[in-house]
């Protein structure tokens, strides 16, 4: 089978600051980002001819959807941009990044577009709770949840995490260490909702539990803020101002088993995700030990644990004793699979901050972050078992 | 202050045999016309045999299952439950179709010794007139975990 490795590149990018709540509308700060990313790559909005994005709101809320306002399609760009590409596309699915990404390298590599944006925003709703919803009546899938009491993506992760410390013995403390390390990196980080802001461990025991075993500081924090970035033929990005950073491929995966919504039984996350990974590793011809840049993806702090185990840092049931013992522990010289603050550290930009990473160290731009190796780097989003993750290099490989 | 009404379920054409059921007090399940296997929810085609036309239809079952997971929700987000609160979810799974898994409040409360593995029968929570929901009961039981 052929993959397009070597084909396509990031050229560029732009990131709006990470707020709770802008002070501008969302699809202001998307065009305000997109044209920065593309002057950023050194290019001119009329040399784009692709758009993509995933641009779910990922709230239990039942608010009302509007594009421009609450999410920023990629037709909705493409207009406000006033271009009319050749290649326009919105990716339906978990992994709203590396969805919209491999969209993006498809076209490329396959000539129906040069140049892409690849955005995503993420919008926090001014009023009410982000996940509450004020419903009476539960019709379709809702009819499979509410009237039980069983809402939202919380209890959706507590389920397989419960589980999980159950079977392994895995308990509060060690998943401490995810959030902990994730705030620590991310107070680090300028643009950052946290900067400045770490978290103790006592403080992360002390913090209220919503869904057990599942805490506050266990989920990233809701935001408004926007990404772009500019992916170009390898060609065309080497005679631009910036290194190019190359994708090497991607993985995606989601369960063939029949489930309730939003039940995500252990098991599933377990099987699925390795089908993920070995797609990742057969798509790139790379594997674990060439990752230099891993980003792994903590929207919820125990998803860190089944990334570490899907792409083979640790056995099943092991990712537990693997993070309390110091191995994403950045100080200490662990892994710095939470080097961006990732989404617990950053706030819920989704897959952005490991991408961003993975961007800024493979391009050299990471500033008092960079890392003096850093060839090969991995940005996972959401879940191993509906997310992805693609792989990219500094060089051709 | 009296407690504002649950969200209660609209049954649609696949789902109005489950939830007329579960009001009298049993749990009934779609059950594919083409391979016998249960399903939950049903859909346009059945997940074990593939049939586009499983021309479902709603079998009694016992309600016994084994517990697989659960969580304390302490926060509902929902209307409805703020006098329920803290209460269990159970992940459990069915007896009368192995591998297929219900989510319903546990009646033993939320301080209620509970193992993965432990034997549950299913109860019922009766939301108004019209509607009641599946919730589960332990037996004191357990399967070998």
């Amino acid at each position: 089978m052929t993959y397009a490795r070597n084909q396509v590149a990031i050229a560029g990018y732009a990131q709006s600051p990470i707020v709770r709540h802008a002070d501008r509308t969302l699809g202001a700060i998307a065009v305000d980002t997109a044209r920065a990313a593309i002057a950023d790559a050194g290019l001119s909005v009329g040399e784009v001819d692709g758009f993509t994005t995933g641009s779910l709101l990922p709230s239990s809320g039942g608010q009302a959807i509007v594009d421009g306002v609450s999410i920023v399609s990629a037709a909705w760009m493409a207009e406000a941009l006033g271009v009319n590409p050749r290649f326009c596309s919105g990716f339906v699915g978990y992994g709203q990044i590396p969805g919209s990404v491999s969209l993006a390298v498809n076209a490329i590599a396959s000539g129906a577009a040069d140049t892409v944006v690849v955005h995503r925003a993420l919008h926090n709703p001014p009023k009410g709770r982000y996940h509450g919803n004020p419903m009476t009546k539960a019709p379709g899938t809702a009819q499979w949840m509410a009237p039980m009491g069983y809402w939202g993506p919380l209890s959706m992760i507590a389920i397989p995490t419960m589980e999980y410390m159950q079977r392994y013995g895995a308990t509060r403390e060690d998943l401490a260490e995810v959030a902990v390390e994730a705030r620590a990196n991310g107070a680090q980080i300028p643009w950052s909702y946290w900067h400045g802001k770490p978290l103790s461990k006592d403080d992360y025991m002390a913090a209220r539990v919503l869904s057990d075993p599942i805490c506050m500081y266990d989920c990233d924090i809701p935001v408004d803020g926007v990404a772009a970035f500019v992916f170009t033929t390898a060609e065309r990005a080497k005679d631009l101002q910036h290194n190019p950073v190359y994708v090497q491929g991607f993985g995606m995966g989601s369960p063939t088993r029949a489930r309730l919504p939003q039940h995500w039984p252990l098991e599933d996350i377990v099987d699925t995700g390795a089908q993920t990974a070995a797609r990742l590793w057969e798509s790139s011809g790379l594997s674990v030990r060439d990752v230099d840049v891993p980003q792994l993806y903590d929207g919820f702090s125990p998803l860190v644990w089944w990334w570490l185990e899907s792409l083979g840092y640790c056995e099943h049931g092991e990712a537990h004793r693997f993070v309390t013992d110091g191995g994403i522990r950045r100080a200490e010289g662990g892994l710095p699979a939470l080097s961006s603050g990732g989404a617990i550290g950053n706030g819920r930009m989704h897959g952005v901050p490991q991408m961003l990473e993975v961007y800024l160290q493979l391009a050299r731009r990471a500033g008092e972050r960079q890392l003096a190796s850093a060839n090969v780097g991995l940005a996972c989003h959401s879940s191993p078992h509906y997310g992805g993750a693609v792989l990219y290099s500094a060089h051709e490989l | 202050m009296a407690s504002a009404p649950k969200p209660v379920p609209v049954p649609d054409e696949r789902s109005a045999g489950y939830w007329e059921a579960a009001s009298r007090g049993v749990l009934a399940l779609p059950r594919c016309a083409r391979c016998s296997h249960l399903t939950l929810p049903a859909g346009a085609w059945c997940p074990h045999c593939g049939s586009t036309d499983p021309a479902w239809t709603t079998r009694e079952i016992d309600g016994a299952a084994t517990v697989r997971s659960w969580t304390v929700v302490r926060d509902s987000f929902l209307p409805g439950f703020a006098d329920d609160v803290p209460y269990v979810i159970v992940d459990v799974e069915l007896d009368a179709e192995p591998g297929l898994r219900l989510l319903g409040r546990l009646t033993d409360g939320a301080d209620a010794p509970l193992h993965l593995g432990d034997r549950v029968t299913v109860a019922f929570d009766r939301l108004d007139d019209e509607f009641a929901v599946p919730a589960f009961t332990l037996t004191g039981e357990a399967v070998a975990r």
